[in-house]
Order: structure tokens, then C-alpha cells, then sequence
């Protein structure tokens, strides 16, 4: 009898700690830059409310954008951006769901960086396609961090840009994520 | 050419010089427009956080349509105070008991105001609505104002 007790609480603490395995952002970094060569200047949007939920268990991640949340230093970029470009009224959300597909070589409770390969699906202006990057997690101090760089072909998201402006706006947006991580306590 | 036909042609010209003037200063202001002060503008909606998030959580597509890139004041309880890494303030408002809240991400430029208020107390903040998050990742669901500023009173 006692054995079995002790079985069920062990059972019952390897649930609770379950809940340790799982942190989040709300106020992730996710920043978007399609300067090219002949842009007169720099078109970077930044969006600071990105929600992330990363399961430290499977690697499995997930993303969750409000488009309207970038925002551009000019006015007329950002009207630009919402209005023509992305369509931000039509597709308000933009989201990726994926994994690190090396999760096992990450050590979440001991610091240092480390390399990660990232496979999922980003879904912008309504379409989804595969994407696959490689990023960072970085733990210090217990705290987690994640950090990719990647680029999309606008076209590939029909994302279509005038042909006035075609060589001033980069057909590849650049995309930088950058999320510090706390736990989700339930 | 007459003197008549030389007047006429001057003042022709001088129209063009005029217009061309005027458009270049248009596009020059245009071109170098700054997103505007939400301090400065009047709220096309004031409510409660809860009748907000009400609404969004009854109804998604109708919400979007009507508070989408509109300004809003809200009022309601300061359930916390977030602040990231990089210093930026979000102040989070709702009922303390549901997980539900209205986010308002503060502007930069007013940024530093949610330092003078206290996490429990009631206030009224007014920023953009860009959007809500439905609780499909067991984090609550929120409705998030962006640019936001704490509404002083009087």
C-alpha cells in the first residue's frame, strides 16, 4: 500500500511539474524590414506585443501577431503597409506554429546559447506556407530567450508591391524575432 | 509679342511655379508625416475593459470592424504592470479574477507615466486598438491598445 501511495505521488508530481515545462511572452519582438539597395530609406516595422508560448518538453512553439501592431517611424510607410501591402483591415492576424527540431541538444535549466534549427508554418495576408530557420535560445539565470532571423519573399504571401516602387521596397522582407520567456504558472 | 500675351504667359508660369511649390511642400510634409500623440486625439469610443472584452469575446469579426485602428479610452482596474526587457510598459487592465484583460502598450513618449500609477487602482487609459487574442494558448485572451497613454483627469 505504501508503495502504491508513493507511486501516485510521485506520479502526481511528475504532473505538476509538467506545468513548469511551458513559458510565454506577450510582449515579444517581432520586427519586419524590406529596405533595399534603392530604398531613399529604411522600412522597418516593429510589433511589441507578440505572444509566443514555447513547450520546453517538445520544442513545439507557437506565435501570435496582431498585424496592426507594426508600427513605422513614418506615418505614410505605416498607412502604406496596412492599407496596400499587407492588408491588415482583411488578414488582422499573423501566426506561426512550428517546433525546434532539436530540441533535445537545448538544455532549458542550465545557461549558455544555444543553436536551434526551427521548422513550422507561417501564416500571413491569409496564406500559409513552410517556413524553416535557424535561431537562438539562450538561458541565463533561468530566464529564457529566443532569437531568429529569417527572410520571406513577399510574393510568396501575395504580398504585391506597385510597380512604381518595385526596386524600392525589398522583394524579401527580412523577419527578427526576439522573445524573453517567463513560465506559465496555471 | 504683345504686352497683353507677356502677361498672360506670366502669370501662367507663376500659377505652375506656384502649384509645383505647393505640391513639393505637400509631399515633403506627407513624406515626413509622424504618427500623431494619442494624448492629443479624442477617443471615438469610451467603455469599461470588460465591456471590451465582451464584446470581442462574443463577436471577433464584428469587433475588428468597429474598434480596429480606432482610439479608445477604457477605465477599469490596473491588474499589472509588465515591463520588459527593453524598459517598455505595458499596462494591463480587467477584472482581477479573470484572465481575461485589455493590454495597453504605452507609447513610447508616455512611456515613463506608468511608473506614477499603482497596480489595484482604477484608471482610465486611451491607445489604438489593434486587435484581440482569443484564449487558444491557455494564456487568457486579451484585447490590445497600442500607443497608449494614461488619461489625466482633471
Amino acid at each position: 500500500m505504501k508503495k502504491v501511495f508513493f507511486v501516485l505521488s510521485m506520479l502526481f508530481i511528475a504532473t505538476i511539474t509538467n506545468a513548469q515545462d511551458k513559458f510565454f511572452t506577450k510582449t515579444g519582438k517581432v520586427s519586419f524590414d524590406a529596405t533595399a539597395t534603392k530604398s531613399p530609406e529604411n522600412i522597418i516595422g516593429v510589433n511589441k506585443s507578440t505572444t509566443m508560448v514555447l513547450d520546453t518538453k517538445d520544442g513545439n512553439m507557437q506565435f501570435l501577431i496582431l498585424m496592426k501592431g507594426f508600427e513605422f517611424e513614418r506615418a505614410l510607410m505605416q498607412e502604406h503597409f496596412h492599407e496596400n501591402y499587407v492588408e491588415t483591415s482583411k488578414f488582422p492576424k499573423a501566426d506561426f506554429k512550428g517546433s525546434i527540431t532539436n530540441n533535445a541538444t537545448v538544455n532549458y535549466t542550465k545557461d549558455g546559447v544555444y543553436n536551434v534549427t526551427v521548422k513550422g508554418k507561417l501564416t500571413i495576408h491569409g496564406v500559409t506556407k513552410d517556413v524553416e530557420t535557424t535561431g537562438k535560445i539562450t538561458v541565463k539565470g533561468g530566464k529564457i530567450s529566443a532569437f531568429a532571423n529569417f527572410s520571406i519573399l513577399l510574393a510568396d504571401y501575395n504580398v504585391s508591391i506597385p510597380s512604381l516602387v518595385a526596386d524600392k521596397v525589398a522583394k524579401n522582407a527580412k523577419i527578427s524575432v526576439d522573445c524573453s520567456l517567463e513560465l506559465l504558472k496555471r | 509679342m504683345t504686352s497683353k500675351k507677356k502677361k498672360t504667359i506670366t502669370i501662367i508660369l507663376s500659377v505652375i511655379a506656384i502649384l509645383i511649390a505647393a505640391g513639393a511642400f505637400y509631399g515633403y510634409k506627407e513624406y515626413n508625416r509622424k504618427q500623431k500623440d494619442i494624448s492629443d486625439l479624442s477617443a471615438h469610443f469610451t467603455l469599461n475593459s470588460n465591456v471590451l472584452i465582451t464584446d470581442f469575446t462574443k463577436d471577433e469579426k464584428a469587433s475588428n470592424l468597429k474598434y480596429l485602428d480606432k482610439v479608445i479610452a477604457v477605465d477599469g482596474i490596473l491588474k499589472a504592470i509588465d515591463k520588459d526587457d527593453k524598459g517598455n510598459f505595458t499596462l494591463v487592465i480587467g477584472d482581477t479574477a479573470s484572465t481575461s484583460s485589455v493590454r495597453c502598450s504605452m507609447d513610447s513618449i508616455h512611456n515613463t507615466e506608468a511608473t506614477n500609477v499603482k497596480e489595484g487602482s482604477f484608471i482610465n487609459v486611451k491607445g489604438v486598438c489593434t486587435g484581440y487574442t482569443a484564449d487558444e494558448l491557455g494564456l487568457g485572451s486579451d484585447v490590445i491598445l497600442n500607443r497608449s497613454c494614461i488619461i489625466k483627469k482633471q
